[in-house]
């Protein structure tokens, strides 16, 4: 262990922090994976709206498609052309953005044009502004994958095996795997749904009922951003940035030459104080919210 | 290429390692779309998504100490603790996220009581929905599936890079056969389910013939064409 290898993984948390929470802000914005299912089936149920609407894959698939072209991109002008590396991965984020401009806005158009028949619009605005919000986070997010792998290959001790588009596809599947699993609820249980009973789940029936209004105007993609960006967003980068910290924290503490069983056990300690934490949230929720006040089984809370 | 011993003894260790993938999955507690606005329990995303995301990142670590060790066991063991400790971060920020910003207490659909800590579920759940949040086997459950996925693609990674000595395709390679499995199992659970309690799971022997059927395949596939291109 060195200073400066303990740097280096506290570099790659914190840039795995900032994957994470624009990742997450950038599928609110552009309101794309589960909580897209409300967001499309709103105007089917009789409530047009003015929430952007591109589900162009699942977040993992299409996280790990603009990650891997930034990569890919990175990688030919270090390799090919020995452009420095940070140049090389603002470059790389820079083509993944506009890629994901062009299939943002297709997404758009296609999936309200579709709707025409349930009177859901397309709105030019909506497209205009939200758009550039959209591809700015993929800039963040591409950017700051392909240094993580940057780091990994070519500076981090014992250099990782992979390719710089490999790692880089497998963090962008991973980082969208995060954020559809943390930051979606947020933005799905939480800010599409603010009028339903607080302390219990949502019920079926309200299915496509989602809040149009905003507190000024009506609701578009950039204020549900607004609001997840305060808790959904930083718990996406939280759990990203715990994942690559304490993953790389333990194999460079401890030398996977000499010590793996070392590195292994510390592992092994994580994973049982996160599954002790997760217990206290669960005893903590269910002694704030209670059970449901109108259950009438026979089995005692 | 020499098809000897060892060629064969790589081929059992891929499809050793795409049949723990296909059954790690069944211990996933994912609850699909519904999960993510607080229908149903689990974690609101996909299973292959969230299968993948922990196996590959297991991937990574068995990658790293496969860079510097050639012992199978390490290899193994960290690919499990890298794939933990994705799932556990996930698991666990997602549970903020239910308990302390939409406000739901942990409950199960699928059983009276948690096998694990005791607790009552049905005066929990709310009306139309089926359940919220991750409770307790839940959440052990997933890490027993991370755990599974984490060496499974390990043990798909390992055999690939003795035959090639190129760990770029190796990765490839098991990242395409880790995802056959993750679908077939998807299939079989229909999308969500909540761990080894949910009645679902009892269906695993179908997932494994489907799998162990395709590994066989992709067995033959990897040990035959990996050559070619290994240089």
């Amino acid at each position: 262990m060195d200073a400066f290898g303990m740097g280096l993984v506290a570099a790659l948390g914190a840039l795995a922090t900032v994957a994470g929470a624009s990742e997450d802000i950038e599928s609110d914005v552009g309101s794309q994976s589960n909580p897209n299912s409300q967001v499309q089936l709103a105007a089917q149920v009789g409530n047009p709206h003015r929430i952007y609407n591109k589900a162009i894959a699942g977040e993992p698939p299409s996280n790990a498609l603009w990650c891997a072209t930034a990569a890919i991109m990175a990688y030919v002008l270090i390799q090919g052309y020995h452009m420095p590396l940070l140049f090389a991965a603002a470059a790389g984020a820079s083509l993944a953005a506009l890629f994901n401009g062009v299939m943002a806005t297709s997404a758009y158009l296609g999936r309200n044009a579709s709707q025409a028949r349930f009177n859901q619009w397309v709105y030019l605005d909506i497209i205009r502004y939200t758009t550039p919000s959209i591809m700015a986070h993929v800039w963040i997010t591409s950017f700051c994958i392909v240094l993580i792998s940057i780091i990994q290959v070519y500076i981090l001790t014992p250099h990782h095996p992979f390719p710089i588009p490999v790692i880089a596809l497998i963090w962008g599947l991973t980082v969208g795997a995060v954020g559809s699993s943390v930051g979606d609820i947020h933005y799905g249980g939480e800010r599409e749904f603010q009028w339903r009973l607080f302390g219990q789940g949502l019920n079926t029936m309200l299915s496509g009922q989602i809040v149009r209004k905003a507190e000024a105007g009506l609701r578009n993609s950039i204020d549900n951003a607004w609001f997840c960006a305060k808790f959904g967003g930083p718990c996406t980068g939280m759990g990203f940035g715990l994942t690559v910290f304490l993953d790389n924290w333990r194999t460079t503490v401890f030398d996977p030459v000499n010590q793996a069983g070392a590195a292994i056990a510390m592992g092994v300690f994580f994973v049982i104080v996160m599954n002790l934490y997760n217990f206290y949230c669960e005893l903590s929720a269910r002694r704030k919210y209670g059970p449901y006040p109108g259950y009438k089984g026979d089995i005692a809370a | 290429m020499s098809f000897d011993i060892n060629t064969i003894i790589y081929m059992l260790e891929i499809i050793v390692g795409g049949l723990l993938v296909g059954i790690g999955v069944h211990f996933v507690p994912v609850g699909g779309a519904p999960a993510a606005m607080a229908q149903a329990t689990g974690i609101g995303t996909g299973t292959v998504q969230l299968a993948a995301g922990s196996g590959l990142t297991g991937l990574l670590s068995a990658g790293l100490m496969m860079s510097v060790t050639d012992n199978l066991w390490p290899i193994l063991a960290t690919g499990a603790v890298g794939a933990m400790i994705m799932m556990d971060s996930t698991m666990l920020t997602g549970s903020w996220i239910y308990a302390y910003a939409v406000g739901v207490p942990f409950a199960s659909a699928k059983v009276n009581y948690d096998p694990i800590t005791t607790f009552s579920q049905p005066p929990y759940v709310a009306p139309g929905t089926v359940g919220q949040g991750i409770p307790t086997v839940c959440y052990v459950s997933g890490t027993i599936g991370a755990a599974m996925g984490g060496i499974g693609g390990a043990m798909i990674y390992y055999p690939l890079v003795q035959i090639n000595h190129n760990p770029a395709m190796s990765a490839i390679f098991a990242i395409g056969i880790f995802m056959v499995d993750a679908v077939l199992a998807s299939w079989n659970i229909q999308g969500t389910i909540e761990g080894f309690h949910d009645p679902k799971f009892k269906k695993w022997p179908k997932a494994f013939k489907s799998c162990l059927v395709a590994t066989i395949i992709l067995a033959i596939v990897a040990v035959l064409i990996t050559p070619l291109g290994g240089i």
